[in-house]
């Protein structure tokens, strides 16, 4: 398949979505940091035509049957080509347009959260580097343009993450984020190389064309699948390198609704459904994958089952919801993965948004004590907070229970019920967790006196200040924005799945089980979730403790993250730092230098000593003459 | 490969230029230190400028030797005064200019013996510019012992951190080089029978036998090597950079290790590709090791120049790596590495040495939160560590992008090794990043003025230059092409 050349509109749209962030990045990291008002509208005029550019070319091409892009040379090196261009197919333009709306609802949002940040105008800088990155990536047309962008959706979050350095712990989390992604990325690194080496393209459209095992043995295929799906595991937080995404909560509230939606992890699955057609030339590796998401979708649901902060839970549930996308394409399913990455998009940043504004409000991130301090008075955010959490949890009608359904239609398709079960179980962990923190906050256990002061009243040292009320109003527009879209996008499934399909059929071609009673299992399930998070925090009398907590090694277990980060600090210090460094280090010191200054010491003493020979005494040189010349003497005539 | 006479001697004129600034500072009052200055500023503008014009207006199409220009010197023993420059030198020639500026401009404030400093960097850069352009064997020697010996006086006088034993170590490393360079010359000119230095002239196929190419590689490739950090001879190089003021360590990192890189290039490949052949596999078992050495190594290290001491050693290796390949891409990814390595050390040195100048420490637990009293020196800082980690659009992701891709084919252990210290770079730089410019302000930071316009300027070129290169590469490609493309076509095999 190749691509239709685009017309002049959709060329100009394209470059104006992925330009005009790159161009508010560079005007304010260059000359604009001292004003940051005017960075902050830049970024958002930028993003606002962005998003309207995006629009424009979902409008246009909805009816597409084939796909359109173009590319340019931009660096030839002997038989090397690297060109960079774009590629329009109903999976990047749909993934465009979420980037580009999720980029701007969180702009308009942090105007409230950040006002008066002193880093305001860096926050709208790498906002705009964000945006510019992910844009570029999903329009990419080659796997090697897509690194590229990769990457810098890299520095950006890093950025991001630590945006609030001096705090030890920010810092140190935008750390391991990068460092960890990178881990992944050397694999998907050496995939791409694998292909390139053998393939000879990295071409997205060749090497999805299905001609690749003509060039490839199936084991290299694996290979380099396996390899590049090391990147999808760094990227979307997926086991064994997850435990960055928990940690990367340091950020700014609005960076991790924005970076657990639509950009940095869902970067990971749009790569898999990007490559779709190429992984799926090797079952080994699927089922790999099919594996690796369903582990980390069931460790991280029970790591939410124990945590008290609220933007931890929602980090959980974006591990666990990437690991259920993962299963779902994996299996198959290509429609259905690509539907939950997008209503995923908007319930998880509508999750994070409300999150913020209790944060923000209040001045914690643990449920209970914004319970304690009256977080149900804050009315938008808790009904939308209710909305985004009933999606997540399955419930119907909302967005997140038609894409579940999908993927648990694909995971009833495959041989083995094993799968269907895992998902089963992690609806209705799911459903408990998330309605475990609605109630902790909906619900606060009646205070007992002097238990605890409350941390701060609704609007608490506010009380009626102008600035704060427009604050107030800033962040809870797109709030409403987001709940809107979480109950309507449900409806638009059969649409979505016939656009995502229109161009190439055979991407979703393996029919899904249809069984009449799966949709019933998942909703009694996800009920049944919710009613024992009810009965464990929602009721009046309850203890607040849950059903795992009472276990004391499991919820340590739980709490301690599986001792996943534990190994790797184990790993690092011992490993790394004490072992293969220090080798190097004292290997420099000790015996490399250590070496030459023995040599060097060596030469010194040495000519010292010969130096004897040097005496000026003149007796002694006669002695040394007369010797030699008699040595001499006697090999000329013996000789 | 053709030559082509230039109507206006532009090379002569860069050396001439060094020349006369230095005998105008030999011959101004000790005591006028700005003079001193101004007329250092001028004499590296004018190179600059002049480098950056031939940058521009070599042409393309035509390749080869260009702006040469030769005249006879000893003619009894075949020694020209002849210099060219093509793909390669180029861009080492752009390097030094770039480096040569911002160097003099980065020490506006030195105060101790200023007159003898800028002399001696003067001095300095006069022989790595001739090195760079010249294309006969004595003169290319004649300009390596140049470059060198102003380095243990700068380092001896102005360094810091153990500056004697720095300055020996690294000065008997150099001659040590330098001791086998010149046996491998004068091998080379005695076996040709055609007495003649001229490199264009024993670089014809056929003039040298296998065995002996073999042998006279071996020795450029370790006497080069050794200024160019090649593992297990990079030793000298964090010392060095430790104890070296700040603009020496950035020339002496960003431009004299290239020089290392480019004999290996210039004199052991052009004249001896087969014995480049056999000992390539050496290279890059050597290279890897220094890649994978270099990072680890740092990771432990607690004073900020020996990071960027031990990163360089890391870099360099990726260089190794591409010269070992043996392929266009192998090469343009090596020629364009030493380019983005030089500024990007450069930067480095030059905002660690800010920050040293003004804190009066290096050790990385004692400084923190810079951030936050100097954020555009950190701001220089983290862009320096970030070109460093091979982020995109910044200039060595696009070196590191083809080394490792023509890598791939031909040393497919290696490049696993090679790419796989990625990841450890990427910690190895974020940590010094986390320790100096993130957390709380430090004791001695809190209260010190951030960089003022005036030193930012040439921290911010070098900036401009990262990031120029490193959107659009294939302006520093395009031109290496011109000379790998030929040089890999007319190779033996």
């Amino acid at each position: 398949m190749t691509a239709a050349t685009p017309d002049t509109v959709t060329t100009a749209a394209v470059l104006l979505a992925t330009g005009l962030p790159f161009a508010a990045f560079a005007l304010i990291m260059a000359a604009l940091r001292g004003r940051p008002r005017l960075c902050a509208g830049l970024s958002i005029a930028a993003i606002t035509v962005s998003l309207s550019a995006a629009l424009l070319l979902l409008v246009r091409h909805w009816h597409m049957t084939a796909p359109i892009g173009a590319a340019a040379q931009w660096l030839v090196s002997g038989r090397i080509t690297v060109s960079i261009g774009f590629l329009l197919d109903p999976t990047s333009l749909l993934m465009l347009t979420i980037v580009t709306a999720i980029s701007f609802l969180v702009q308009v949002y942090s105007l409230g959260y950040m006002a008066g940040d002193p880093g305001f105008a860096r926050y709208y800088g790498c906002m705009s580097l964000f945006a510019w990155a992910m844009t570029s990536l999903v329009v990419s047309p080659t796997m090697l343009q897509l690194y590229v962008f990769w990457e810098l959706v890299g520095v950006a979050s890093y950025l991001l993450i630590g945006f609030w350095y001096e705090k030890f712990s920010a810092s140190e989390a935008g750390k391991k984020a990068f460092v960890m992604t990178r881990t992944g990325d050397v694999a998907f690194f050496l995939g791409l190389l694998l292909v390139l080496v053998h393939f000879g393209n990295l071409d997205i459209l060749k090497m999805n064309a299905g001609d690749v095992p003509l060039h490839m043995p199936p084991a290299m295929i694996t290979l380099s699948a396996l390899l590049i799906f090391g990147g999808i595991v760094g990227k979307s937080a997926q086991f064994p390198l997850l435990t960055w995404l928990p940690d990367a909560m340091e950020g700014p509230t609005p960076v991790s609704a924005l970076l657990h939606s639509a950009t940095m992890v869902a970067a990971g699955v749009y790569l898999f459904a990007r490559l779709f057609p190429f992984f799926r030339l090797s079952p080994t590796a699927m089922t790999v994958f099919l594996a690796i998401g369903t582990i980390s979708m069931l460790l991280a649901s029970t790591m939410a089952m124990v945590t008290r902060d609220i933007k931890q839970v929602w980090a959980y549930s974006t591990i666990s919801q990437l690991g259920f996308m993962i299963m779902g394409l994996a299996a198959g399913g290509y429609v259905a993965g690509v539907f939950h990455l997008t209503t995923h998009a908007g319930f998880k940043a509508l999750l994070f948004l409300c999150a913020g504004v209790f944060i923000h409000t209040f001045g914690t991130n643990d449920m209970f004590a914004i319970g304690r301090a009256g977080g149900r008075a804050l009315k938008i955010p808790m009904i939308c907070m209710t909305i985004g959490a009933a999606a997540l949890a399955g419930l119907p009608p909302l967005s997140g229970f038609f894409s579940k359904e999908t993927i648990m239609g694909r995971l009833a398709g495959l041989s083995n019920p094993l799968w269907l079960g895992a998902g089963l179980l992690g609806a209705f962990l799911t459903a408990y967790y998330t309605f475990r923190l609605i109630f902790a906050v909906a619900v606060p256990a009646p205070e007992k006196s002097g238990d605890e002061a409350p941390v701060g009243a609704p609007h608490g040292g506010h009380g009626g200040d102008p600035h704060h009320d427009r604050h107030y109003r800033l962040m809870a527009a797109p709030l409403v924005v987001l709940a809107g879209v979480t109950l309507a996008l449900g409806w638009a499934h059969g649409a979505l799945g016939r656009f995502l399909t229109a161009v190439d059929p055979g991407l979703d071609a393996h029919p899904a089980a249809h069984l009449a009673w799966l949709p019933y299992v998942a909703i009694g399930l996800a009920l049944a979730g919710v009613l024992l998070a009810w009965v464990e925090f929602g009721r009046t009398a309850s203890a607040r403790i849950g059903f795992v907590e009472r276990v004391e090694p499991v919820a340590r277990l739980f709490a301690r993250r599986w001792y996943i980060d534990d190994f790797y600090r184990w790993f690092l210090d011992r490993v790394v730092y004490a072992r293969l460094s220090a080798f190097c280090d004292q290997g420099d010191r000790r015996v490399i230098d250590g070496g030459l200054d023995a040599v060097a010491r060596g030469t010194v003493g040495g000519s010292r000593r010969l130096s004897v020979l040097h005496l000026s005494m003149v007796q002694y040189k006669m002695m040394v003459i007369f010797a030699v010349m008699g040595l001499l003497t006697l090999y000329f005539f013996l000789g | 490969m053709p030559i082509a006479y230039a109507n206006f001697p532009y090379l002569t004129t860069i050396l001439l230029t060094c020349v006369a600034g230095l005998l105008i500072i030999l011959f101004l009052p000790a005591e006028q230190t700005r003079q001193i200055k101004r007329v250092s500023a001028v004499c590296a503008g004018v190179t600059l400028a002049i480098s950056l014009y031939l940058f521009v207006a070599y042409d393309h199409a035509a390749g080869g030797w260009q702006f040469a220009e030769k005249v006879a010197w000893v003619p009894s023993l075949g020694i020209h005064y002849f210099n060219a420059v093509d793909g390669f030198s180029l861009p080492m020639l752009l390097l030094t200019g770039i480096v040569f500026f911002t160097g003099v401009l980065t020490m506006w404030e030195l105060e101790l013996r200023v007159k003898e400093f800028f002399a001696l960097i003067i001095l300095l850069v006069t022989g790595v510019f001739g090195l760079f352009m010249s294309l006969d064997l004595f003169f290319i020697f004649v300009w390596f012992d140049v470059s060198l010996f102003p380095m243990y006086l700068l380092i001896a006088v102005w360094g810091s951190t153990r500056k004697e034993y720095a300055a020996m170590k690294l000065t008997l490393y150099l001659l040590a080089g330098s001791a086998l360079i010149l046996p491998g010359i004068v091998y080379l000119v005695v076996k040709s029978g055609m007495f003649t230095f001229d490199l264009t002239v024993l670089m014809e196929p056929g003039t040298f036998t296998p065995s002996e190419q073999k042998l006279a590689f071996f020795l450029f490739y370790i006497g080069f090597g050794i200024l160019a950090a090649v593992w297990p001879f990079h030793t000298w190089s964090p010392v060095g950079h430790v104890a070296a003021p700040t603009a020496v360590s950035m020339i002496h990192a960003g431009v004299l290790m290239k020089i290392g890189a480019f004999g290996i290039l210039r004199l052991g490949m052009f004249l001896c590709p087969v014995g480049w052949q056999y000992w390539a596999p050496l290279m890059a078992l050597l290279a890897t090791v220094g890649i994978v050495y270099g990072v680890l190594a740092g990771l432990r290290q607690t004073d900020l120049k020996y990071v960027i001491g031990y990163s360089s050693v890391s870099h360099m290796g990726v260089v190794g790596l591409g010269l070992a390949t043996m392929t266009v891409s192998g090469l343009n990814g090596a020629v364009f590495q030493m380019f983005a390595h030089g500024v990007m050390t450069a930067l480095f040195f030059s905002s660690v040495g800010y920050i040293y100048d003004r804190t009066h420490t290096k050790a990385i637990a004692e400084l923190g939160g810079l951030s936050r009293s100097m954020p555009l020196a950190a701001g220089f800082f983290i862009v320096a560590a970030l070109a460093g980690i091979g982020v995109p659009c910044l200039a060595s992701f696009w070196a590191e992008l083809l080394v490792f891709i023509a890598a791939f084919k031909v040393y497919p252990v290696y490049a696993v090794f090679a790419v796989g210290a990625l990841a450890v770079s990427a910690l190895f730089m974020l940590r010094v990043v986390q320790r100096t410019c993130y957390g709380p302000p430090a004791e001695r930071v809190a209260q010190l003025p951030d960089i003022s316009p005036g030193l930012a300027v040439p921290r911010a070129i070098l900036v401009s230059v990262i990031v120029l290169f490193g959107l659009f590469p294939s302006l520093m490609y395009n031109l290496i092409q011109t000379a790998s493309i030929p040089f890999i076509g007319r190779l033996p095999w």
